[in-house]
């Protein structure tokens, strides 16, 4: 008997195949490994083992995955993975710096209703949770922004092969601007199109602006969908830093 | 740079601005810390703390207040004070004039300002694209509060409806702001809104089908109204900023070949767009499923730490994010035939007029 989630499931399978053939198939894959990934990830956690350096080595292995098999050509692939390792070296320092500014780690008041009748006293410290999350929050986004410009930048390699380094670093930073552009909106929108009914509570509610501003859940999410934000922007200047020394590397 | 850096230093100093009582930790105390064990063996530690707090504004600017806290190791719902730190109070005066306080919450104005201030420093070092989204992003922000007013006001009544119509007007005011106004534009608010009503009616149609088996709408976080179109108009929403961004990307890139080479057909075009839609789209659902899923890293932890299995933790918190994640996922890959047919045909023509 299937359910709503195995019929979706397969829709969308059968859409993945139908456009990208193998390709398509190896990216629904890809889908399925990291979510996986992200199980082992949380089980580990929740059995003890260090949040951070569990987290740091399902991140590798979730940006080799979407990296490596939902996209089938390899240069381009080699230079968004590449680039992603820089992002995420960033990005865990900035990450690891903000936990004890924001103090945004484990539940909100407006979470009471999901934790009745929970023991809080599990010996897990949340504030290191919120490390693990904000850092995988943030690799979809990374690793979408590093293939698509090492792809447009491949692609455009390819059908002009006479472009100089300079033309390719001009093309290189005319993608990025309106990826960066539209980054933004796929982030915002996927943080607070989630969180619709959070903000339905707070109108209703009547919180005032500084109760919001200031509010555990608001700025854990605002928090995590600029440090991703950043986390895209530094993705051009990187991606295009990797190609020329690839480029380099290729002539000599 | 300059700018940035007045205005983070400024949230340091504002608490005059709140109405509510703001203190900083000046002093802490640790006293007596007693080790816990619940009834699944996890073993944890409560620590009591005395804070000493310097009132920041109001009538009882500048006087002092003591307040006990009592911490734990996880630090589930519970905080460590810091000195320095800057809390929000609430303050009582009683009969003899002495004061005494609770603290509510940590104000964290400050590092969110610092941020926001970081990504427009970016935006600015890479330019006027940036710039666009931004505003772009503001208008959208506004308008998302003015739709949200809308839905409480009306009870939750048409809440599909009322985002469905903002996301119209998103997409049309993004697309306009960050691509200018030109045939890519047109391409992409199409293939958007093509994508988005396509990957929602197959939604819709799955759960009408099964019946809603499997989907358990009660597990819905922070609901104040009916759940089913709550969480569509969520779904609706939540793909909505990765469709455009799909469709913007395989639209620009497309342009971009075509810019750099004028005799590339029709058919060419089309070829192109599938190749790189198929490369991002992968990516681009991995995006929104890794944000839906690592929100509930949290809640997922306490469930399996609080003796359940991972079966019943993953339906509880997860079920309802991997249905988002799916829906989303069909319109990301809906969009990739409707943005590379619109593309042949209204690009193409573009480049014949420019040579």
């Amino acid at each position: 008997m299937l359910n709503t989630v195995g019929i979706l499931s397969l829709i969308l399978a059968g859409l993945m195949i139908w456009i990208g053939r193998s390709a398509g198939f190896r990216s629904f894959l890809s889908i399925g490994i990291n979510f996986l990934i992200l199980l082992l990830n949380i089980r580990l956690i929740a059995w003890g083992f260090p949040a951070l350096v569990v987290t740091l080595l399902s991140a590798l292995f979730i940006l080799a995955t979407t990296i490596f098999l939902g996209n089938s050509n390899d240069q381009s692939n080699e230079t968004a993975f590449y680039a992603t390792l820089l992002v995420l070296a960033v990005l865990t320092g900035l990450i690891v710096l903000l936990q004890g500014p924001l103090s945004v780690q484990g539940f909100g008041n407006e979470n009471t209703e999901d934790l009745e009748g929970m023991s809080l006293l599990v010996g897990i410290q949340f504030q290191q949770i919120m490390t693990s999350t904000m850092l995988i929050s943030t690799l979809g986004a990374i690793s979408e922004a590093a293939i698509a410009e090492a792809t447009g930048l491949t692609e455009l390699v390819k059908m002009g092969s006479d472009l100089t380094t300079a033309e390719i670093m001009k093309h290189g930073f005319s993608i990025g601007h309106e990826i960066i552009g539209t980054a933004l909106n796929t982030l915002f929108f996927g943080f607070f199109g989630g969180f619709l009914g959070l903000f339905i509570w707070y109108v209703k509610l009547n919180y005032h602006f500084a109760g919001f501003i200031n509010n555990k859940i608001f700025v854990s999410e605002i928090a995590m969908v600029l440090i991703s934000f950043i986390g895209v922007a530094l993705t051009v200047p990187l991606t295009v830093i990797v190609i020329r020394i690839r480029a380099k590397n290729l002539r000599e | 740079m300059i700018v940035g850096l007045a205005v983070v230093l400024f949230t340091k100093y504002d608490a005059f601005m709140y109405q509510q009582p703001v203190g900083q930790v000046t002093k802490v105390e640790r006293q007596q810390t007693t080790s816990e064990v619940d009834n699944y063996q996890n073993h944890d530690h409560q620590t009591t703390q005395l804070v000493e707090l310097k009132i920041l504004n109001g009538s009882n600017r500048g006087q002092k207040l003591t307040v006990s806290n009592q911490y734990s190791d996880s630090q589930a719902m519970d905080n460590k004070y810091r000195v320095n730190q800057q809390v929000l109070l609430s303050i009582h005066t009683n009969r003899h004039k002495k004061i005494s306080g609770t603290i509510l919450d940590i104000k964290r104005d400050t590092v969110v300002v610092a941020l926001i201030v970081t990504m427009v420093g970016l935006l600015i070092i890479l330019r006027a694209t940036g710039l666009r989204a931004l505003l772009s992003l503001a208008v959208n922000v506004i308008l998302f509060f003015i739709a949200v007013s809308l839905d409480v006001h009306r009870q939750g009544f048409g809440v599909l409806w009322i985002f469905g119509l903002l996301s119209l007007v998103f997409t049309a005011i993004t697309l306009v702001l960050v691509l200018g106004w030109n045939k890519k534009t047109i391409a992409s608010f199409l293939a958007t809104i093509g994508g988005s009503a396509a990957s929602l009616i197959i939604g819709m149609l799955v759960f009408t089908l099964t019946h809603n088996q499997g989907l358990h709408f009660e597990t819905m976080e922070y609901v104040t109204q009916n759940p089913e179109p709550l969480f569509l108009a969520e779904t609706l929403m939540g793909a909505l900023g990765a469709v455009m961004d799909e469709a913007t990307d395989i639209i620009v890139s497309l342009d971009q070949i075509v810019t750099a080479n004028h005799k590339i057909t029709g058919q060419e075009i089309w070829q192109s767009g599938k190749t790189i839609g198929q490369s991002i789209m992968g990516p681009l659902i991995n995006v929104l499923f890794m944000i839906f899923m690592a929100d509930t890293f949290s809640l997922m932890i306490l469930y399996l730490r609080n003796g359940n299995g991972i079966g019943y933790a993953i339906q509880m918190n997860m079920g309802l994010g991997i249905v988002q994640s799916l829906i989303s996922g069909i319109g990301i890959v809906l969009v990739i035939p409707i943005a590379s047919m619109l593309a042949s045909r209204f690009l193409k023509k573009e480049a014949i007029n420019h040579a």
